[in-house]
């Protein structure tokens, strides 16, 4: 197989987009540790992140993380397969479920990180 | 786009199952075992992880919105919460996993036959495995519960 093939075709590169997003959201949890272990450091030692540089990364990250949660939640109506009452929940309705589970999943945890702020 | 496409088994379904060489000769429950870090692992880092960047990397920095991880004594505090450190501790661990899969099969895709072998699978969930050991440690050690 050629080294391009991924290029090729614009399902290959999107496939090749999804499975990338694995290490820009594998760099920025690693960051996040990094972060909750200055919290080990002291007061005085402690220092938020608040650079452009770190800005501009988390930006690139949001961006690869919100396209593996798209594709990967639209998966859901594929792979899993409910029944209730012995009827089977329509694909569609799973993945809409799923999509509901993202949104309330966000505002519980953005609530929770802003709201135990000061 | 066909469904196959989407499956974690790659383009046509051709992925072995995580951590396993032929799936033919694996017990149904390592089936279930890897499938589970995989799927719950993507699943998990789809439902959580844009919301953390969004907050903690971009609206806290740029100081749009007031967030924990901006000031010491918040940031300690919740931290040392026991539930958020077993949030965090599932969040890294599962999704490690996940990304090691992920990636190991993205350089078989691109034509690395190595990654493929017995000590890329060791590096690849090797890993994921340290990557969840240093986060139990961090965790014990930054904030202490007693």
């Amino acid at each position: 197989m050629p080294a391009n093939w991924w290029t090729r075709n614009r399902r290959y590169f999107l496939y090749t987009v999804r499975e990338f997003t694995a290490l820009p959201m594998a760099l920025w949890l690693l960051w996040l540790l990094y972060d909750i272990k200055s919290a080990g450091s002291g007061a005085a030692n402690f220092q938020p992140p608040r650079s452009a540089a770190f800005v501009a990364f988390s930006a690139v990250c949001f961006l690869f993380a919100t396209y593996h949660s798209y594709t990967f939640l639209k998966l859901a109506g594929v792979i899993m397969h409910v029944k209730v009452l012995d009827k089977t929940v329509p694909p569609r309705a799973i993945v809409l479920t799923m999509f509901g589970l993202w949104a309330v999943a966000s505002i519980v945890i953005g609530a929770v990180l802003i709201g135990f702020a000061r | 786009m066909s469904a196959a496409e989407h499956l974690p088994a790659g383009r046509g379904g051709r992925r072995e199952a995580p951590g396993g060489g032929n799936p033919s000769h694996k017990t149904a429950f390592s089936h279930l075992f890897f499938w589970f870090l995989f799927a719950n692992g993507g699943g998990l880092a789809a439902l959580v992880l844009p919301v953390h960047i969004l907050v903690q990397g971009i609206l806290g920095p740029l100081k749009l919105a007031p967030v924990v991880d901006q000031h010491y004594d918040t940031w300690v505090s919740i931290v040392g919460n026991p539930i958020v450190k077993l949030y965090i501790l599932v969040l890294v661990a599962l999704s490690f996993f996940h990304f090691a899969h992920r990636l190991r099969y993205l350089l078989v895709d691109f034509g690395v036959k190595a990654a493929k072998s017995l000590p890329a699978q060791a590096i690849f969930y090797g890993g994921a495995v340290v990557v969840t050991a240093a986060t139990i440690w961090i965790l014990l050690t930054t904030a202490p519960l007693f």
